[in-house]
């Protein structure tokens, strides 16, 4: 576990300067756009800034009440000054009671609710991603962001901010009171700075590496987790525990390290500040003591001195203690902004045009081209589709048939407007696919992806999902009529069966027939088919279901007898509707109305398969390659 | 209190840098505690005009303040090793446990839901016992010898004092009454969250394909209000306890005003006297503000750790027998061949299902045999095959290898004698090289080439951009199912030779000696599959083999064949005699094992970005 340490030599440093602050370029807008998410709480931003004021005062009572103390009360031996000096105190306290009840309050619902925001926020950008943004990035780094990086934000503003401006708060306070106390006194205080100033800055420099080290080290443990939980199966199975122990034990051995040089940083900081401000404490017990009993300053200002000097220091400890929060806070802060800044391709038109009404379902592609990489300068696009033109007719079933990566996944995600083509047009019932509404389009369609993702709840919840508001009813009518009832109802609860996380507790051909329900529950209910539009109804024959299906097929997560059921479902899936398939099975691949034959991002034949068999052309040779492998299986069968 | 004294169970290894710190952390504040009181000599001093007895005191303040830097500088060295140690053991534990966990847990636990306690509780146990208990100890400390410093100077005014610190002990226990629940409503309902976005963001495209993200935005909405009402609960306690605890020590201070100040007009006590009574009350201040804080991680913590150790303290249901009872399996001998499997009157349920996986399956499977296993969707085929290197354990019945139970074996032992083959196999992110060699660590370039060249795989890898050395798995390359399979059949073929079928003399009995197979081939096209079924062939060679046939053309590989129905076995025979006897079966051939896989899926690897 090596990572590229940037050699950080004397001639480096300007180069380092230079990274960092491009590193951090953009951060003030992304910090005002975080705040810009508050607008809808100024009334709390301002009551919080009040409780702030008023709790920061309460903190600096102490030193000029017990200067007044001593030189008004003790020295006059005046009880009746001390006890109204006392009294006064005592209100104080309390005022800052208060205003630390409601400081904090205010700032734990602050906090929780900008984050709570930022966090939907991200889910929402997230979904209106392509997906092909999707298939680039990985799950659990995305969810990560709402997550860990929100957490490190939470924290930076919850805590850290508010100890950030209270500090400074503290310490302008403390200066303005401790040269009201006594000018020449608080100048020879402040010939500390400097020092303080020096060794914050050296320290803060150190500290930025070993911190991000830190950092790093701990990702990489959390991503080693991850994986390890992914493939525990894979590590059962082959009895390699001890191996990944070790692995565990390595990284864990790297962040220590890392985390020990922070220590050691630590150690030698905050001490070294414990010991200015008692410095401070000698000298101004030296100096001021001379001028007392010179008569030049009194006792109680000596008194109050000592008594200000705490909330001199104090803060400066607090700063540089928030500063590694702030570090980790601003990182998230960068991933979460880089996160919302990505724009995606695939927009809403301002002005969307209404789906055809009545829906008849010729899709067209129109010398449509797609390809990778083009929007990058250097790098050479990536033809995945050329000049693609094809017509699949209203009501028509099109098997895509192809070696591998000739397109046939492209053309199903351009049908269902899941990527947009570099060139050309895909038009449904005439209508450009970019003039239509994304949710429009696709609430018409019933699309079923090659593996069957479920999500958690139970089986019928997750047929339900096809559509908005399906009622029990429509689910069981689905469930009948892919003929899934037998394989489903045999579930422990039937329909009712929770499915776990991705339906982990279904076999593969149960998760694919809940697929093919989920997709026929789509589009319009049976009984409104159409509505009162008979053209619709016709079309539909009153069976309801999307007008459009894109189906990638399953190649063989569908078994044995179930393979039965499957085939007569995907006959009543494709009946009476426009069907794109990718397809894998022969008899799905015969029974199509249009076989398109794609090679290397062309159509390179299409037809009837007794036609394209008749030509002799690429598909009568792939057929010729099937035939060969299941002779022996054909020999077998009685 | 139970969770929070096991968490201090961790600390136990370090009891000795412990008790270094500590002692350390008492000698510093010892030291400290004496400032005040050499403020208030000095202020008499200055009062009394004594010039050299001002200097001498100071004098005295300057070297006790480096004292007291390199008692604390030593103590933070040493605490901070504890601290990385404890973090260290604590995140280790938690992994080593999942590790010897069963499967059966990670059915039921969501992996969001356990990567939040591995990464976000774990580091709120490990701040509080590394960092947060060092600051209470030492503001504790703090407390207390001001205190016995305050009592010898002016027993009186100290007691007036001290009065608010029994509140102060009483605030904080009513805090923690009350704060604990709160605190662990809100982690659970922020890791409920993370599993909601998880479970949306992974199935982006049926999300997209079924324009449900209104749905889903609806959904995760309320999961993060749901979490904000949570957190709010935990913030209202928190805003009414620590501003409290703060605001006793001001009254403290008043009382100092109060009392003090009439003593010194009195003359009970000197003016020094009295600005050290007021220094003592102001050193308590931090130190009492930091012990609410630190209460509150502690809060924290404890809910952190309770959320841990309800995976902590799940045992693992399948481990290694002890002493005894652990048995070796016996090895292969000239002309006895090894492999043997008996299923004896199985029963299998798993977690939280109502109706058993397999019920009262028995099946003998002769050593070198090849079966295959058929059966409807959810007739119990993969569970069949599941409780052959334990990966569960049945209810009822027992698994026997060369007729040794699989119980008695040790489990790592077992699985070394077993390769298998998952029809979704799993590649961990690193490179090729490395994914072929996971079950032979120190196979060879050669070595892990010619497995590859067996599986078929040999020719795609040589296209990847790096060849073996590409990175492939979850933060890699993406490898397409049909050449994920061929790299774990090539993983399976490194795991060893078969027993007694090694060329050279030695080498017998090195590898597994059963093979399972779940339908491995099913992913690829009609022509690569042929090249694999060779492959297989080769894997196949003098082992015991499970096949979890989908297709005719893999069932034809098998000597006999088990139909599974309904978690039972309906019938055992070879082909032809299954073909001539078995509806059941002759249905499950005819249709559904004669036409699968025409034609390709996609086979282009594509790149994936790093994250």
């Amino acid at each position: 576990m090596s990572t590229p340490d940037a050699p950080r030599g004397r001639g480096t440093f300007l180069a380092d300067v230079r990274r960092r602050r491009a590193a951090t370029r953009g951060r003030g807008r992304r910090i005002r756009n975080l705040f810009g998410m508050l607008r809808p709480y100024r009334g709390r931003l301002v009551l919080l800034g009040i409780a702030l004021l008023l709790s920061t005062g309460a903190m600096l009572a102490p030193a000029p009440l017990v200067q007044r103390a001593v030189d008004d009360g003790l020295a006059d031996g005046d009880l009746d000054a001390l006890t109204t000096l006392v009294v006064a105190f005592v209100v104080i306290s309390l005022i800052g009671l208060v205003a630390s009840m409601a400081l904090a309050r205010l700032v734990g619902w602050l906090g929780a609710r900008l984050l709570s925001d930022l966090r939907e926020r991200i889910f929402r950008h997230l979904l209106t991603m392509p997906v092909a943004y999707h298939e680039r990035q990985r799950a659990g780094v995305l969810v990560s962001r709402m997550t860990n990086d929100v957490d490190a934000l939470q924290q930076m503003i919850s805590s850290s901010l508010v100890t950030l401006v209270q500090s400074l708060l503290l310490l302008a306070g403390s200066i303005v009171i401790l040269l009201t106390l006594d000018v020449k006194l608080a100048l020879i205080t402040f010939t500390t700075i400097p020092v303080l100033l020096i060794g914050s800055l050296a320290f803060r420099l150190a500290s930025v590496d070993a911190f991000a080290r830190t950092r790093e080290t701990i990702g990489a443990i959390t991503a080693h987790l991850q994986e390890t939980l992914s493939g525990v199966r894979v590590i059962r199975s082959y009895g390699r525990e001890r191996a990944h122990l070790d692995r565990f034990t390595e990284l864990g051995d790297d962040n220590r390290a890392a985390n020990m040089k922070t220590v050691y940083l630590n150690a030698a900081y905050f001490p070294a500040v414990e010991y200015l401000s008692t410095a401070a404490i000698v000298i101004v017990l030296l100096v001021g003591g001379h001028e007392a009993i010179a008569g030049a300053v009194t006792i109680g200002v000596l008194v109050g001195f000592v008594t200000a000097l705490d909330n001199f220091f104090g803060p400066i400890t607090d700063l540089s203690n928030v500063y590694t929060t702030f570090q980790s806070g601003m990182a998230a802060l960068d991933k979460i902004g880089d996160l919302l800044e990505q724009e995606s391709t695939l927009t809403d038109p301002e002005h969307p045009v209404a789906v055809p009404s009545p829906l008849r379902g010729e899709l067209r592609f129109d010398h449509v081209t797609f390809s990778y990489g083009a929007t990058k300068a250097g790098v050479t696009a990536t033809t995945v589709l050329d000049d693609v033109d094809l017509v699949i007719p209203a009501g028509a079933t099109v098997a895509l048939v192809g070696a591998t990566g000739a397109g046939k996944s492209t053309i199903a995600k351009l049908a269902t407007r899941f990527a947009d083509p570099t060139e050309g047009r895909v038009l449904l019932d005439g209508v450009d696919l970019r003039d239509l509404r994304q949710n429009d389009l696709r609430s018409r369609m019933g699309i079923v992806p090659q593996e069957g993702y479920l999500f958690s709840g139970t089986v019928a919840e997750n047929i339900a999902f096809g559509r908005i508001g399906a009622t029990r009813e429509e689910v069981e009518d689905a469930v009948d009529r892919i003929g899934a009832r037998e394989i489903l109802d045999a579930l422990p609860r039937g329909l009712d069966t929770t499915v776990g996380e991705r339906g982990t507790s279904l076999s593969a051909g149960q998760r694919q027939l809940v697929a093919f329900a989920r997709a026929l529950i789509a589009g319009t209910p049976a009984d409104r088919a159409g509505g009162d539009d008979e053209a619709q109804r016709t079309l539909h024959r009153g069976i309801g279901g999307p007008a459009i299906l894109v189906l990638d097929e399953a190649t063989a997560n569908v078994d044995l007898r179930t393979e039965r059921r499957i085939e007569e479902a995907l006959a009543t899936l494709l009946e009476g509707r426009t069907a794109i398939v990718i397809a894998h099975r022969l008899s799905t691949i015969r029974t199509a109305d249009l076989i398109v034959v794609v090679d290397r991002g062309r159509v390179v034949e299409s037809g009837s398969h007794e036609e394209l068999l008749q030509q002799g052309g690429a598909y009568a040779t792939l057929h010729r390659d099937w035939q060969h492998g299941t002779e022996d299986a054909a020999a077998a069968l009685p | 209190m139970g969770t929070f004294r096991r968490l201090l169970g961790f600390l136990r290894p370090y009891r000795r840098l412990w008790a270094v710190s500590f002692v350390l952390a008492l000698l510093a504040m010892g030291v400290t505690v004496l400032s005040p009181a050499l403020i208030g000599h000095a202020i008499d001093r200055i009062r009394d005009g004594d010039k050299g007895g001002l200097t001498e005191f100071a004098v005295a303040l300057a070297l006790l303040g480096i004292g007291r830097m390199v008692l604390t500088i030593g103590r933070r060295l040493v605490a901070g090793r504890v601290s990385l140690g404890v973090e260290q053991d604590l995140r280790d534990r938690l992994y080593g446990h999942l590790q010897a966990l069963d499967l059966g847990f990670f059915d039921r636990w969501q992996t969001g839901q356990l990567m939040s306690r591995a990464t976000v509780d774990l580091s709120a146990v490990r701040f509080f016992l590394g960092y947060g208990l060092v600051f209470v100890v030492q503001s504790l400390l703090t407390v207390v010898l001001a205190a016995i410093a305050m009592t010898i100077q002016q027993p009186l005014l100290a007691l007036a004092c001290l009065v608010p610190a029994p509140l102060i002990v009483f605030v904080g226990h009513a805090y923690g009454v009350r704060g604990r629940p709160a605190q662990q409503d809100a982690q659970q309902a922020v890791a409920e969250v993370t599993a909601s976005a998880e479970e949306s963001i992974s199935g982006i495209r049926v999300v997209k394909a079924f324009a449900a993200e209104d749905r889903r935005q609806e959904a995760f909405g309320e999961a993060v209000e749901h979490a904000f009402q949570k957190q709010l609960r935990a913030v209202r306690i928190d805003a009414s306890f620590q501003p409290v605890v703060q605001f006793l020590p001001q009254i403290s201070l008043a009382i100092v005003l109060l009392v003090g100040g009439r003593m010194v007009v009195d003359d009970t006590i000197s003016l020094g006297q009295f600005t050290a009574f007021f220094v003592y009350v102001m050193m308590l201040v931090q130190p009492l503000r930091s012990l609410g804080v630190m209460l509150g991680l502690g809060q924290r913590a404890t809910a952190s750790g309770a959320r841990l150790f309800q995976v902590l303290d799940r045992a693992p249901d399948i481990v290694a027998p002890e002493g005894a009872a652990l048995r070796t399996l016996p090895l292969a001998t000239e002309g006895a061949a090894i492999g043997a499997v008996e299923f004896d009157d199985v029963t299998l349920r798993y977690p939280d299902q109502d109706t058993p996986a397999l019920s009262d399956v028995s099946v003998s499977v002769l050593a070198g045999e090849r079966v295959a296993i058929v059966g409807q969707t959810g007739s119990g085929k993969t569970a069949l095959v599941q409780l052959l290197p334990r990966l569960y354990d049945p209810e009822r019945g027992r698994v026997l290898i060369d007729g040794v139970d699989v119980r008695d074996l040790d489990p790592t032992a077992l699985r070394h004698e077993i390769a298998i083959i998952d029809d979704d196999p799993f590649l961990f992110t690193a490179t090729v090289a490395e994914n072929i060699a996971y079950a032979a660590p120190g196979a060879t370039r050669a070595e892990i080439e010619g497995a590859a060249r067996r599986a078929r795989a040999h020719e795609f890898v040589t296209e990847l951009p790096d060849g073996y050395d590409t990175v492939v798995g979850e933060r890699g390359l993406t490898l397409s199912g049909g050449q994920r399979q061929r790299l774990a059949i090539a993983r399976a073929l490194l795991a060893g030779p078969a027993p007694g079928t090694a060329e050279r003399p030695g080498d017998a009995g090195q590898g597994p000696r059963i093979l399972v197979l779940d339908d491995a081939t099913s992913n690829v096209d009609a022509s690569t599959e042929q090249e694999i079924t060779a492959g297989l062939r080769e894997v196949m060679r003098g082992r015991t083999t499970l096949v979890i046939a989908h297709r005719l053309s893999t069932v034809l590989l098998a000597d006999r064949v088990v139909v599974l129905h309904q978690g039972r076995v309906a019938d055992v025979g070879t082909h032809q005699d299954l073909v001539e006897r078995s509806e059941l079966y002759r249905e499950i051939v005819t249709y559904g094992m004669a036409d699968q896989v025409f034609l390709s899926r996609e086979d282009r690897p594509t790149e994936v970005q790093e994250a």
